[in-house]
């Protein structure tokens, strides 16, 4: 018995809006969180996710204010990431109804951040977010919103991050995401060969095979994607009724 | 009617009155021993380890109360909530409630599934008996769960889940109710659950 994959539609937030762009770059306006949350979750979403794109300390009082709000209409799990630098971040995000929080630079920056929280929130309000791009067979972890390269091998980094306490890894391929021609199906299957929580893929997902592929051939647990939901692209529907076509266990 | 959430300091209390407070329900939270004066109904959210929170409602002062409401309110217990009912626990030295026989194990992976532990996400429910809190809701859904730990089956069960092996995932003893999985994370049926304990007359 497996458990059903998970669908989860992100929200990538900026000063209360939900924003798209393409490569981290060019982004538009999307409309209200709170808005397009319920729609989700009306239509099926497993989990909501909400990431606070640029958070900056001035954006912090938007952030808790909007996640109050979805929090209030959302009855599934909800995670928030975006900025967050410190366990008291992390406790006011919490607070605020966020059931699970999503790190990334602060974790490469101080990697005790994920021992300590999960040592005091338990592993599985812990997802360790990352931003990876492929150099030659391997690929590379970025920093700040991927502006910033590193030496890290996202692989390795992710395993470390596990054995740090985290409970799931968000693995964001940049050479993918927002292109929609399919999800970085070599990286996800290499992570779930070397990890043993679950691994949610992001970027790429365009037409509905790719999400498809991303569980066949990638084995990712859960599939997160944005805009070919924002823009009724493909419904959450139509993805579950295709991941059950090919046998795999679905929330329908 | 007055619905009392237990917070003895270390559950997510907020999300479940969230969603009890979405239907409609009058909610106060009770953290304190002289809270539970005035409670029609007890809902009793647990998050992390049994043994953590047995000591902390006995440093509050909370465990005789709460046994008492227990025992003469309708109750709900969710996560730990379902695990404290029972007499002990793997996880911890300290004893249950002992409401209901039996011990709490850590989930076994049986066929060597490779499973993930904590068991997270969503996952059915099989319906062993009928219990009005179900009403409106068909065999085999989709619930919410976040656990590493157990009740085997018992004769209280109403549904069980299968995860490694089959374990309960909700209960029922007369006017006490629990479930394994997050009712108030399980959109739109776990409202629909809340709101038939909401209406629940025992």
């Amino acid at each position: 018995m497996s458990l059903a994959i998970r669908i989860i539609p992100c929200l990538d937030v900026r000063g209360g809006r939900v924003v798209k762009g393409i490569n981290f770059k060019d982004i538009v306006d999307a409309g209200d969180p709170a808005e397009a949350a319920r729609r989700y979750d009306d239509e099926g979403a497993d989990e909501i996710c909400m990431l606070d794109i640029d958070a900056s300390f001035e954006e912090r009082s938007t952030t808790i204010e909007t996640v109050k709000s979805i929090a209030s209409q959302v009855f599934i799990p909800f995670t928030v990431g975006g900025g967050i630098k410190s366990l008291d971040d992390i406790d006011m995000l919490l607070k605020s109804g966020a059931d699970k929080v999503s790190i990334n630079t602060s974790a490469i920056l101080n990697p005790d951040l994920i021992v300590e929280a999960s040592k005091e929130y338990g592993s599985q309000c812990i997802v360790l977010a990352i931003d990876a791009k492929r150099t030659g067979e391997s690929w590379n972890v970025y920093t700040h919103g991927g502006k910033n390269k590193t030496d890290l091998n996202a692989v390795e980094w992710a395993k470390q991050g596990q054995n740090f306490g985290a409970g799931e890894i968000l693995m964001t391929s940049m050479d993918k995401d927002g292109t929609k021609s399919g999800f970085d199906n070599d990286l996800y299957c290499e992570l779930s060969k070397k990890l043993s929580i679950p691994v949610i893929a992001s970027g790429g997902a365009g037409e509905l095979f790719h999400l498809v592929d991303a569980v066949k051939s990638g084995k990712a647990d859960a599939l997160l994607a944005a805009s070919i939901f924002h823009y009724e692209e493909i419904s959450i529907k139509k993805v579950k009724e295709a991941l059950q076509n090919e046998g795999f266990e679905v929330r329908l | 009617m007055n619905l009392g959430v237990i917070d003895y300091g270390a559950s997510n209390i907020f999300s479940v009155a969230r969603a009890l407070k979405s239907l409609g329900a009058n909610v106060s939270i009770v953290d304190d021993p002289i809270k539970f004066k005035g409670i029609d109904k007890l809902v009793f959210p647990g998050q992390g380890s049994m043994g953590s929170c047995v000591r902390k409602l006995k440093e509050k002062e909370m465990m005789n109360p709460l046994l008492e409401g227990i025992k003469s309110k309708p109750f709900l217990g969710i996560c730990l909530g379902l695990q404290i009912l029972f007499e002990s626990s793997e996880e911890s030295e300290e004893q249950g409630l002992g409401l209901i026989d039996g011990c709490i194990t850590r989930i076994t992976d049986l066929q060597n599934e490779n499973l993930k532990i904590p068991h997270m996400g969503w996952n059915n429910i099989k319906f062993q008996k009928d219990h009005e809190l179900f009403e409106g809701i068909a065999d085999k859904q989709f619930f919410y769960f976040v656990h590493s730990f157990i009740a085997s089956q018992s004769g209280t069960s109403i549904t069980t889940t299968n995860y490694g092996e089959e374990f309960v995932s909700s209960l029922a003893l007369e006017n006490i109710f629990a479930t394994q999985f997050h009712p108030e994370k399980s959109g739109k049926l776990g409202l629909k659950f809340l709101n038939n304990f909401i209406n629940w007359k025992v």
